[in-house]
């Protein structure tokens, strides 16, 4: 039985380069979206283990989205890392105020995001 | 294609998809130069180069990425407003897409040139060090605001800048809430915002976290209304929004009152500057008459509004620490307004401390001295209970027309979306004559009407296209092609089946298979207009950003420029529409350059200040005719003879037998043009032959008009498509060539004898006319044989005529084209490859080509 | 292959790609890089031409494919034998011969004088700095590891007049394989 892995990105190519990334790691199953808006739609459709976002997007912003599933007891559990940029601070201190378990700095190796998925997910 | 060259056909095409939407939005800003930016504008170019910065930061585009991180640093201190967006800035903007182009450009071709290594370095260097640091405001208008902590975290840096700017301008701020459905709250979201947009800026919008029910979803948008509740509540009708005020506490009031009494002191002002230290929420925004004063009054122990109230000297206690917190669970409560006050030093907002108390000052007066203005919950003036509109000051000291008391709101004036071609464009349909001038200056800017703004602000994508990857279309096209040839081998077999039918019942076959493919001829034929179709753009695509080049170029060489377009909505092949962009460039900066008069020029020859630059496109059967021209000075075809005799290119005799539009049609040789001709002459030359040559690889002829004192036009005339086109294939030495058959003019069968030469060099005499000839077994070394006629393949481009004598005429077929690319592109005299089947590979004669190189003969000869 | 895993591919790290920019970036996160390179062996595609034994590393083939009809380029560099059409795309082929002083001349092997291609001969199509191109070989001689200490400079004798189309040589076992240089072979 693979988890599934929710991507929140609106950069089609980050978007794909990181779901290539997590799809690599075996036993994951990937789901992606461009929006903030799709996410909260996916959210009661899906079982997410995790969710990886993107902070700065066109509809609702990534630290929307933390809060929404961070306040919300049926996703509070599940586990978030956010995707930010160098130089964005506050955004990141604030994703990490909400809740988010990790940070990633764009751009980053295979190798950082695997480990950590594996950690969270408790993968072998 | 190999896996690396897909990755970087990837990155480029959602480069270019990037770049595109930046340059539009650059576009708008450029022209709207020196009036304030809509901050969606400046958001939008940031989130463009933040992307571009991700996405060439993934693929390893290291210069495009470091010149996508400066210029996203350089945008994000403009939307934090931490710089101001002055001309420097915004010119620094447009270089920075240019080079950016111009990198895409080197990698896609997979090369990396030092100069434009250097320049990036110097635009990143550059970029850093722009505009000065802005001094940190004493107090952020932000702890003002009465915002549950918990709401403020959830901001980005940026919402909360705008939410700050609001709040520094006295914008009346609201709580929209609204819930949906979970299936499809996103329509509703975005119909909310489209409704929402033209009554002011939605600054967040907060998904609630309360679970809304099984399968409903709540919203909170943070909205800064520049319209009073009443206008908002009739705009919102029918959504399911509900509004609540948020509540703004007063400035520092001892500051605002005692400034207040320096420019004013004697004025009698209604209502308190310093005693009102609270405004309820859901009420206070409204002021629906008495009612709502009344209520205030009480509730609030203020004066009632109809009592003047002399603002003394004595500053009242801060408001900030004065204020009561806020009832009722729907408002904002002020819970943490101590952390607030304490940290406010810390946050950094633009107001520089020198400056701020005057600034005050001066909205407080201007509030003061329009009573009628309604300033919800603008607390450090002086608020009046009468409804009225909304006063929105675009800066400090500027007061919007409307403010006095006009009950419909007017939006303050917004950025207009829709770029200046579009307008133009739209206008030449409406106009009789079909082109239609605009003014480039920044006022004759179009203002986008509401409609214009509400359909951009929709959330959901408008647009139902897919975006392919033109080499898929071409894919498409080969196979269609090699369907076509399957096809008529089919079409020979029903033919043999049904003539050779002996018997009956494969005769009746026969005839059952001819039909059937004659079927299959419909639908393919159906299918490749289908996919030829697929790969059409309206030219309008090249025109927008040549509209963007025109006025920098009208800029930096000091002239009146306007810019006339029309016919951008014509269709044409993409990769027409892509080859033509340089083209075009080059022909509307000869026009600026050289063809336009400086205005006082101008004036002393009795014409307008301002010069007209014309593009236009038209449909003219399967050929579209392009039209760049300009009302400028005309070219002197004297001063044409005269370098085309010096530079060698034609003998004084040819000269003296030479039309005017031959003459004319000298600047397209090659060597003609030069660098110092161009300021020699009146007129034009950079690379026409370039240009010539360009087109021709699109089988395009390109022609000029020139009338001294009036002007010059250009007139390109292109296929409509590339990708498949009529060709009459001949034979020569044992070969088989493709002559696109556009450029075909006719064909005659010529005896050897008929052949004759004028100074070793072999001509033919057609109906009186002498017409340079070539055979193209000799131009292309391949062993001659004895033919007992020639075909003469009259070709034709513009002016030019040549025959092309081949040894046999195979007749004419509809082909697919691939150009030869990569390795091949310097093969002189061939355009491209075609398959006829049998996997046999047929060459297609560069016609253009051979007429430069059978031309340069004759002029060799003279 | 999936769309996702072809990007992934060429995301992913790899020992033979430059990625000092990527490197520096992984610094201080626990970036799944690999150890240093041991003996790790390189597959190479060994041919035939004129009875030597030629190879090229084999990520730089794309393909091998038997000889089609070839048309002549007319007016083209003698190097340059002609095009061919592989599945609708136009490739142009090459003769490397000459170069390496082979042959005289580049054998006449498209237009209508052409004799039949020998069974034999196959169009290896590399991947080139400008675009994919179609080198003329007599043979395919197949797949062979070369690691590292297998490999030796070229004997001096080998330059080839101005250009080193030969990087070296691999020895395995009585074997031979002169390393061919195509970027510089197929240089105009």
């Amino acid at each position: 039985m693979r988890v599934k892995v929710l991507i929140v990105e609106d950069s089609k190519a980050s978007r794909e380069y990181i779901a290539a990334m997590v799809e690599a790691v075996e036993g994951i199953e990937v789901v992606v979206t461009s929006s903030g808006f799709e996410a909260l739609k996916l959210l009661p459709r899906h079982r997410f283990e995790l969710i990886i976002t993107d902070i700065n997007m066109p509809d609702i912003n990534g630290l929307e989205l933390i809060n929404f599933v961070k306040k919300n007891p049926n996703y509070r559990e599940v586990p978030l890392f956010i995707i930010t940029t160098e130089g964005r601070d506050q955004d990141r201190e604030r994703g990490l105020a909400l809740g988010a378990a990790e940070y990633l700095v764009k751009p980053f190796l295979p190798g950082s995001l695997e480990a950590l998925l594996r950690r969270y997910l408790k993968l072998p | 294609m190999s896996p690396g060259s897909k990755a970087l056909a990837e990155f480029v095409a959602e480069a270019t998809e990037i770049l595109d939407a930046l340059a539009r939005d650059l576009l708008v800003l450029d022209e709207r130069r020196g009036s304030e930016a809509d901050p969606d504008l400046v958001n939008g170019i940031f989130r463009a180069a933040h992307s571009l910065k991700g996405l060439s930061g993934l693929f390893g585009q290291e210069r495009i990425s470091r010149l996508a991180h400066g210029t996203e640093d350089l945008l994000d201190r403009l939307r934090l407003g931490k710089l101001l967006l002055d001309g420097a800035v915004l010119d620094s903007l447009i270089e920075a897409l240019d080079a950016f182009q111009a990198l895409l450009g080197e990698a896609a071709r997979g090369t990396e040139s030092e100069t434009l290594s250097a320049r990036v370095e110097a635009m990143s260097a550059r970029m850093a060090s722009m505009g000065a640091p802005v001094e940190v405001a004493a107090d952020d208008p932000l702890d003002r605001l009465e915002l549950e902590a918990q709401v403020r975290s959830v901001f980005t840096e940026y919402e909360e800048h705008r939410l700050r700017e609001n709040v520094r301008r006295g914008v009346s701020l609201w709580r929209v809430r609204a819930a949906f459905d979970l299936s499809d709250f996103d329509k509703g979201l975005a119909e909310l915002n489209t409704r929402l947009k033209p009554l002011g800026e939605v600054i967040s919008t907060l998904p609630s976290a309360q679970p809304g029910g099984a399968h409903g979803i709540a919203f909170d948008l943070i909205f800064g209304a520049q319209v009073d509740r009443e206008a908002l509540e009739t705009g919102l009708k029918g959504t399911p929004a509900e509004l609540s005020a948020l509540t703004v506490r007063p400035a520092a009031a001892a500051a605002t009152s005692a400034l207040l009494q320096a420019v004013q002191p004697a004025a009698t002002i209604h209502a308190s500057a310093g005693a009102k230290s609270e405004t309820r929420p859901g009420d206070a925004p409204t002021h629906d008459g008495a009612a709502g004063a009344a209520q205030d009054a009480v509730s609030g122990g203020v004066a009632a509004p109809d009592v003047p109230v002399r603002v003394t000297g004595a500053a009242p206690e801060a408001p900030r620490r004065g204020a009561t917190p806020a009832r009722g669970s729907r408002g904002a409560a002020s819970r943490g307004t101590s952390e607030d006050a304490k940290a406010s030093p810390a946050a950094g907002h633009s107001t520089s401390p020198k400056s701020g108390g005057k600034k005050k000052a001066v909205r407080a007066t201007a509030a003061a001295m329009l009573p009628e203005a309604q300033q919800p919950l603008l607390s450090h003036v002086p608020e009046d209970m009468e409804p009225g509109p909304l006063e929105w000051p675009t800066s400090d000291a500027d007061v919007p027309a409307n403010a006095g008391g006009s009950p419909s709101p007017a939006p303050a004036p917004a950025p207009s979306s829709v770029p200046v071609v579009a307008y133009l464009q739209g206008a030449a349909k409406a106009s009789p004559k079909g082109l239609s001038v605009a003014p480039m200056a920044p006022s004759g800017a179009p203002v986008g009407t509401p409609a214009a703004l509400t359909a951009d602000t929709s959330l959901r994508s408008l647009t139902q296209t897919v975006r392919v990857d033109i080499g898929r279309l071409d894919g498409l096209i080969n196979m269609v092609g090699e369907l076509l040839l399957i096809k008529a081998n089919l079409q020979r077999l029903a033919e043999s089946a049904r003539q050779d039918g002996a018997v009956a019942l494969s005769k009746l076959f026969g005839q059952e298979l001819a039909r059937e493919t004659r079927g299959l001829e419909r639908k393919l034929e159906a299918l490749q207009e289908g996919l030829l179709e697929a790969r059409m753009v309206p030219v309008g695509q090249v025109f927008d950003k040549l509209a963007r080049l025109v006025r920098r170029i009208t800029r930096e060489a000091g002239k009146e420029i306007e810019l006339a377009i029309s016919g951008g909505e014509v269709e044409l092949d993409k990769l027409i529409v892509e080859e033509l962009s340089d083209p075009l460039m080059h022909l509307i900066r000869n026009a600026i350059d050289h063809g336009v008069e400086s205005p006082d020029a101008r004036l002393a020859a009795g014409k307008p200040r301002r010069a007209v630059v014309g593009l236009r496109a038209e449909q003219k059967g399967n050929h579209v005719v392009i039209e760049v021209s300009d009302d400028g000075s005309g070219i002197d075809e004297v001063r044409v003879r005269e370098v085309a005799i010096t530079r060698g290119l034609i003998t004084f005799a040819q000269a003296q037998e030479m039309s005017r539009r031959e003459l004319l049609n000298l600047i397209f040789q090659p060597g003609f043009s030069t660098a110092r001709s161009v300021s020699e002459l009146s007129g034009r030359g950079v690379g026409l032959d370039v240009v010539k040559n360009n087109l021709g690889n699109l089988s395009g002829i390109i022609d000029v008009w020139s009338e001294r004192g009036k002007g010059t036009a250009f007139h390109l005339t292109l296929p409509v498509t590339l990708a498949i086109i009529r060709a009459l294939l001949v034979g020569v030495s044992g070969r088989t060539y493709a002559v696109p058959l556009n450029s075909v003019l006719e064909i005659v069968s010529v005896q050897p004898r008929e052949i004759r030469t004028v100074e070793r060099r072999e001509v033919l005499d057609l109906r009186g006319q002498t017409l340079p000839f070539v055979r193209l077994s000799r131009m292309f070394a391949l062993p001659e044989r004895p033919v007992g006629r020639h075909f003469v393949v009259v070709v034709g481009l513009a002016q030019e005529r040549l025959g092309i004598a081949v040894d046999e005429l195979h007749g004419q077929q509809d082909i697919v084209t691939k150009p030869l690319g990569g390795r091949l592109q310097s093969v002189r005299g061939i355009s491209g490859a075609t398959d006829l089947g049998n996997r046999r590979t047929v060459l297609v004669l560069d016609v253009a080509a051979l007429l430069e190189e059978g031309m340069a003969v004759e002029r060799r000869r003279a | 292959m999936s769309r996702f895993s072809e990007l992934l591919d060429d995301f992913f790290y790899r020992p033979d790609e430059d990625v000092s920019g990527l490197q520096d970036f992984a610094a201080g996160s626990d970036g799944g890089l690999p150890a240093a390179p041991e003996e790790v062996p390189e597959e190479y595609l060994a041919f035939h031409l004129e009875g030597e034994c030629y190879a090229v590393p084999i990520r730089g083939v794309r393909e091998i494919s038997k000889v089609p009809p070839l048309t002549e380029i007319p007016r083209a560099e003698p190097q340059l034998l002609g095009v061919m059409n592989l599945r609708g795309e136009l490739l142009p082929v090459y003769d490397v011969k000459v170069r390496l002083r082979l042959a005289e001349r580049a054998p006449l092997v498209a237009g209508p004088d052409a004799p039949a291609p020998p069974r034999s001969a196959r169009i290896l199509v590399l991947r080139t700095e400008t675009g994919p191109a179609g080198v003329w070989v007599d043979g395919v001689v197949g797949v062979v590891k070369l690691k590292p200490s297998m490999l030796e400079a070229p004997p001096p004798g080998m330059r080839v007049g101005d250009r080193d189309c030969v990087v070296g040589m691999g020895r395995r076992g009585p074997m031979l394989y002169i390393l061919l240089d195509a970027e510089q072979a197929l240089a105009p």
